[in-house]
């Protein structure tokens, strides 16, 4: 209870560098990591899908964070380069630190404070997104389920990351291991990567990373481990653990996989379907790609040109145009030209549309 | 206690007396639609409305304009004179003249119908009401809370293709 109040007292002091002029970017739209479990000790990316804001493509972002500590703390207006994130193409930007270096703490710290709060701001402070969180997801009690493995998540997708815990105390023979191996395949062996034992780089791609106290972790996304073809459907993963070089070995393993959900086709429309010149025009376009956050619009109608923009997100870029007052009183005319563009110069549509004449 | 007990059916017996005015019989007019429409509204929603859509069960078929081109400051005053007979009408706000700004109006009945929905309020714009220059259709009419829907239609060749809803609440 004391951290959320002292949470909220935070926010509350954010708050007014909101009113003095700041662009509002907008909520980030979602945040992920890779590894998908790890340790505050440990070295993570965190990955930040900023589609549904106003910042632009490839444009410098900033991590401004105050919980656990506030490392970059008093440089709003001119964020340190070491707080400076990295742009990975479709509006999303990566962050790579080890968060108990960068906070300059330790692990208990962290996890006795209110978690990962931050906002994503341009260098200057001019522009900052919503509030938001890093969610952290704690696998302590892995350690004492008497489980062989436990995968984050249960269902994984093959362009996803991926984190598998082994609990090799519970194989006999597994004891004082140098090192685990992950020798596995997808779909039923159907795509492999074996672990050979005698190929230098295939053993470390295939190592676990040791936990300690026999708990070994194995951290990947299907697609880039196994290089497997765009479109490839992952039904499951087969693998088992083995020891040194085949020392000792788990069962057979399975992973089934999640139902990949392709993102939604883009929408467009005008509306209403029917118009006449004494009415509004809606120009809307719904499941955008990252980084098309802008409609475009030139219309023509007569010697009249009416030109403007609408901005949103993903999700929709919505407006309307008021041919209510800009072609009130115009004569003569039958339909109007439309041209709409995305804020790659893409066209998005052009087309005539017949205007109603109204009883 | 036997004596409480007269006194008290006693003074009921008085108040029921008391309260046994003799009905008059004046009758009261009843209240005209433009007594209740009659004053200053203020929009509290604009919705737009795809009637071709609707028609053809094409989803969305409705938007909501109640925050764009200045509608938040749209208001409208029905004017009547002291007969509470109507007068000029005039829109208030600068907003998009979906229908003509001001002029003269009157409602296709002055008292409400079984259907408030056939209720039209004429828009003209000269003061002897010849010169109509659009409908609203009355879609809710005032009651006891101070709230009225009229809709303006565009219609072509007999057909509706799209609407505006318009409700508003009285200022006061």
């Amino acid at each position: 209870m004391k951290k959320i109040i002292l949470l909220l007292l935070f926010i509350a002091m954010m708050a007014p560098s909101q009113a003095i002029g700041q662009e509002a970017a907008g909520p980030i739209a979602s945040i992920s990591s890779y590894p998908v479990i790890y340790k505050y000790d440990e070295q993570v990316t965190w990955y930040f899908d900023l589609s549904s804001t106003t910042f632009a493509p490839e444009s410098d972002v900033y991590l401004w964070i105050w919980s656990p500590t506030e490392p970059d703390a008093g440089n709003w207006e001119n964020s340190s380069e070491f707080a400076k994130l990295t742009y990975e193409g479709n509006m999303v930007w990566s962050f790579t630190l080890t968060p108990t270096a960068y906070f300059s703490t330790t692990a208990e710290a962290i996890a006795a404070s209110a978690g990962f709060w931050f906002r994503l701001k341009n260098k200057t402070g001019t522009k900052q997104s919503d509030v938001a969180q890093v969610a952290y997801t704690s696998f302590s009690s892995f350690y004492t389920a008497n489980e062989l493995i436990r995968s984050y998540p249960t269902a994984p997708v093959i362009d996803k990351g991926l984190s598998i815990l082994f609990n090799s105390n519970l194989v006999p023979g597994f004891a004082d291991a140098t090192s685990v191996h992950f020798h596995s395949g997808l779909n039923n062996w159907a795509v492999l990567q074996e672990y050979q034992a005698w190929l230098p780089d295939v053993v470390e791609k295939t190592k676990l990373k040791n936990l300690g106290d026999g708990f070994y972790k194995m951290d990947l996304i299907p697609s880039e481990y196994y290089n497997t073809e765009d479109g490839y459907v992952m039904d499951n993963i087969v693998f088992l653990m083995v020891k040194d070089n085949w020392a000792a070995t788990t069962p057979d393993q399975i992973i089934h996989a999640g139902e990949y959900i392709p993102p939604p086709p883009p929408e467009f429309r005008f509306f209403p379907m029917q118009l006449s010149q004494k009415d509004f025009l809606g120009i809307i376009r719904k499941n955008n790609e990252p980084g098309i956050n802008k409609l475009i619009y030139t219309i023509t109608a007569g010697s009249r040109i009416l030109t403007g923009e609408f901005t949103g997100g993903t999700s929709e870029i919505k407006g309307f145009v008021n041919l209510v007052s800009e072609l009130n009183g115009v004569q003569g005319l039958s339909e109007i030209h439309v041209l709409v563009k995305d804020n790659t110069n893409r066209t998005i549509s052009d087309t005539n549309i017949p205007l109603k004449t109204t009883d | 206690m036997r004596c409480k007990i007269i006194y008290l059916l006693a003074f009921v017996g008085f108040l029921a007396l008391g309260c046994n005015e003799t009905d008059d019989g004046n009758p009261t007019d009843p209240i005209t639609l433009y007594e209740k429409v009659n004053g200053e509204w203020g929009l509290m929603s604009l919705k737009m409305v795809d009637e071709f859509a609707k028609s053809n069960a094409v989803e969305p078929s409705e938007q909501n304009l109640s925050t764009l081109f200045n509608y938040e400051d749209f208001k409208i005053r029905f004017s009547v004179d002291s007969k509470m007979e109507p007068t000029t009408y005039e829109v208030l706000g600068d907003v998009p003249p979906l229908f003509a700004p001001s002029g003269y109006w009157k409602l296709s009945a002055a008292f409400q119908p079984a259907r408030a929905e056939g209720v039209l309020i004429y828009l003209y714009s000269d003061a002897a009401k010849t010169q109509l220059k659009d409908e609203l259709r009355l879609i809710s009419v005032p009651g006891s809370n101070e709230e009225m829907e009229f809709q303006l239609t565009r219609v072509s060749n007999g057909t509706a293709f799209v609407s505006y809803l318009f409700k508003l609440s009285a200022i006061h």
